[in-house]
């Protein structure tokens, strides 16, 4: 008798959602996070909660983050892989306590203040063209990077390309955190500047230069973007740096002033669940957090594949060190400096 | 009648548990404040090694002080609770160099800071926040001028480990309770064990034991042993006296049977009629006085167990007296004394008391008095009032007492050292146990300048 009810009451609620004059229950994502990458997880959540509306808007990072403060209405939910931004505002005050079974039971090092929940794991990786093995040994660590940087530079000049950490909320982070773990990094970043490497503001315009010819060899891609466009050109090659390789996690937190905010935590409660986490496992490149989720994109697969050498970026206060105005002038006159020492 | 009103246990239980709670109380609100303090003084610590480790990386540039925010001192300000983190570096003119919230420094915080450092709580963004205020001279090439770090985190931290210390302060509470209250019980056995002890000697005591006790116990229970004690040796003395008593009687009244056994005797073994007459003469005298004295043994066993005073009346003791007196006067054995009445007071004076027994007292005063002095020997009669007391007194000029004997006189079978008398040594054993029922002394004292003055104190009844 009750599937039958709920069936009924489920028709109901997708002919209210399919009437004219929006749905009774709309709800808005704002979003850093390629829609055609994501569209799996949004169909499962339309699916689940045929009842809610969702309006997802996807924007550069720059964008979701000005939105957060200056849109009226605000968003219900924030998503966005810029963690600094996200992190900073979370401090401010702008999101509010999930307090629900499942983001109870989500990794500590995965959340934080139960506010802010990173619900991806995308290793950063390299990229290179098959091209370049014809020539060289391709890079495997950060250390192959340097020396190939160094030694055959004439041969690479110009065929490199990497984020512009001025452009680039990601690539900007991407750089502070590599930067974090060794001073050698400043030697890469001089030695590409020496290469003249080509700077992009995201990984999909850096993607499409190697697959064009343009660019042999590329640093620091988003890993979730990568393995997917591998997949269809072939002569792309990924590889995850085999001395460390960074994890960057998109951030998700619920909106403060959320006009819905019922649907808001139903939203986040769903890309936290394990159904959610096994669509994002299953059928997005984002790779899922959660350790009892089987599927081709986990981090535990990962983990199996890379070793121990994965080190995502902490979610916690120190990310806030990033967007200090101060610290990033003085990060970025150095990179600068670096990239233009030649 | 025994009247159980609870239990020592339970009542050394409630004052237990009164005094637990009132302490328990005392203890917990200080166990509050000191786990507060204890958490404010852990995370205050916290924000100080954060504002250093913000000085250490303050350095000059043309004149401007830079910061680069070390990634360390944010995570030190979050603590492992994840707190919102607030940093600011201000200059001297109060300028913020770096800062990543908006929160308000007044001018007169600054102005502190330059003498102390600041801890204070403030409100922000929804949220109430601790901040630190800490300035230090920091040297340039060109400028030498302080600066201020100001660190903040909000509240939850600390909240949580007040909570935290405070529950293991309860927890720690609660087990003590639990043991002091086992320890109690425990305790409480062993010290009740001395009344259980004594309870057991005291059951297995024989009826007629009388002895005192011979037990082990503490401090608190000796008064209790002790009256126990006497109280045994008042029911000896009482039994002894019970046992004197009938030995006495049943000696007194085997001299008169055994004189009129003998008599008879001889009577039957004589043929002649004048002896008979005179032996059943004797008979006679002789069953007569034992008569009377088996009377009197009645009345004093009598007087002795009907102890109530449910036949007090108030009277007159005046006008029973000259009644008694005069009639005592009229009898032929009163005929060879001269027996009077000395003046007695005009009004009438009132005591609460039995007539029939005041009766039997006067009868034995007089009885006495006419039995134990020679002939033509002056009995005199009398009442002097005293305060409160009205003294009835009988006085003669017969030979008296010795002194010695004075104070046994009363006691039964006491004939006052003579033999040669007909009474039974009972008379003034009657008179003392008719006074003792009437709340009066009986006080027997020699009279000048020769004979005896016995006197009785009643208590006066005033009541109308």
């Amino acid at each position: 008798m009750m599937p039958r009810y709920f069936h009924a009451f489920a028709f109901v609620a997708l002919l209210l959602a399919a009437a004219p004059g929006r749905a009774a229950n709309p709800l808005v994502v704002e979003a850093a996070l390629d829609r055609e990458v994501v569209a799996p997880l949004l169909a499962a959540f339309e699916l689940a909660h045929p009842d809610i509306d969702l309006d997802f808007l996807d924007r550069s990072t720059l964008e979701v983050d000005e939105r957060v403060t200056g849109a009226a209405p605000a968003p219900d939910v924030v998503i966005s892989s810029a963690m600094p931004w996200q992190m900073a505002r979370v401090n401010e005050g702008y999101a509010s306590r999930l307090d629900s079974a499942e983001a109870r039971a989500w990794p500590e090092w995965a959340k934080w203040r139960d506010e802010v929940f990173g619900f991806t794991f995308e290793p950063i990786v390299m990229a290179y063209r098959l091209d370049l093995s014809r020539h060289m040994m391709p890079p495997a660590t950060h250390a192959d990077l340097h020396t190939l940087l160094t030694e055959q530079w004439d041969l690479l000049r110009g065929r490199v390309t990497t984020y512009s950490p001025s452009q680039s909320g990601v690539g900007y982070t991407l750089f502070q955190q590599d930067a974090r773990y060794t001073t050698r990094f400043w030697d890469l970043v001089a030695a590409m500047g020496n290469a003249e490497a080509v700077l992009e503001a995201n990984t999909r315009d850096m993607l499409e230069g190697i697959s064009e010819g343009r660019y042999w060899l590329g640093y620091n891609l988003l890993g979730s973007y990568a393995m997917v466009w591998a997949q269809e050109h072939p002569e792309v090659i990924v590889q995850v740096p085999q001395d460390y390789s960074l994890v960057m996690m998109r951030m998700a937190f619920i909106h403060r002033d959320a006009p819905h905010p019922a649907a808001a935590r139903q939203f986040l409660d769903f890309l936290l669940s394990r159904e959610g986490q096994r669509v994002i496992a299953g059928e997005t490149p984002l790779f899922s957090v959660r350790p009892d989720v089987i599927g081709p994109y986990t981090a535990q697969r990962l983990r199996d594949q890379v070793g121990d050498r994965l080190y995502p970026i902490p979610i916690d206060a120190s990310l806030l060190a990033f967007v200090d105005p101060q610290r990033r002038d003085a990060f970025m006159q150095r990179w600068r400096r670096e990239f233009m020492r030649r | 009648m025994i009247e159980v009103d609870g239990t020592l246990k339970s009542r050394l239980a409630v004052w237990l548990s009164v005094t637990v709670t009132a302490l328990g109380a005392l203890l917990l609100v200080e166990a509050y404040f000191s786990s507060q303090r204890a958490a404010e003084r852990a995370y205050d610590s916290q924000l100080e090694s954060a504002a250093l480790t913000i000085a250490e990386a303050v350095q000059w540039q043309e004149g401007q002080p830079v910061v680069e925010i070390p990634a360390a001192a944010l995570q030190i300000i979050a603590t492992r609770h994840q707190e919102r983190v607030f940093y600011a570096v201000l200059d001297a003119e109060g300028r913020r160099v770096s800062a990543n919230l908006d929160i308000p420094i007044p001018a007169e915080w600054r102005t502190q800071v330059a003498e102390r450092p600041v801890w204070t709580n403030t409100e922000h963004s929804g949220a109430e926040w601790r901040l630190h205020g800490w300035e230090f001279d920091s040297a340039g090439w060109e400028t030498q001028d302080p600066v201020q770090i100001w660190v903040g985190h909000t509240l939850a931290g600390r909240q949580a480990l007040t909570g935290e210390l405070f529950e293991g302060a309860v927890s720690r509470f609660l087990v003590m309770v639990l043991v002091a209250g086992l320890l109690m019980l425990l305790a409480m056995r062993v010290a009740l064990k001395p009344m259980r002890r004594l309870r057991q000697l005291l059951r297995q005591r024989e009826a007629d034991d009388m002895r005192p006790l011979d037990a082990r116990v503490p401090e608190e229970l000796r008064e209790l042993a002790e009256t126990l004690d006497t109280l045994f040796a008042r029911q000896r003395e009482s039994r002894d006296a019970l046992l004197r008593f009938t030995a006495d009687a049943s000696h007194q009244l085997k001299t008169p049977l055994s004189g009129l056994q003998s008599t008879s005797e001889l009577a039957l073994k004589s043929t002649r009629p004048e002896e008979w007459h005179r032996a059943l003469t004797a008979v006679h005298q002789g069953a007569e006085r034992t008569s009377r004295l088996a009377s009197q043994l009645l009345s004093l066993a009598r007087l002795r167990h009907v102890a109530d005073g449910s036949g007090m009346n108030r009277l007159d003791l005046a006008a029973l007296l000259r009644e008694t007196v005069f009639d005592w006067a009229g009898r032929d054995v009163a005929q060879g004394h001269d027996l009077g009445l000395a003046e007695l007071p005009d009004t009438p004076l009132y005591i609460n008391g039995e007539p029939w027994a005041l009766r039997e007292l006067l009868g034995n005063l007089i009885d006495n008095a006419l039995r134990y002095t020679p002939p033509d020997s002056v009995i005199t009669l009398g009442l002097v009032k005293r305060g409160g007391e009205v003294e009835l007194y009988i006085e003669d000029d017969g030979p008296g007492v010795a002194p010695e004997v004075m104070e046994r006189l009363h006691q039964p079978f006491e004939r006052g050292g003579r033999q040669d008398t007909e009474g039974s040594g009972l008379g003034l054993a009657i008179v003392d146990s008719i006074a003792r029922r009437h709340d009066a002394r009986l006080k027997v004292a020699p009279h000048t300048p020769c004979g005896l003055r016995i006197s009785v104190s009643f208590p006066l009844e005033n009541r109308p």
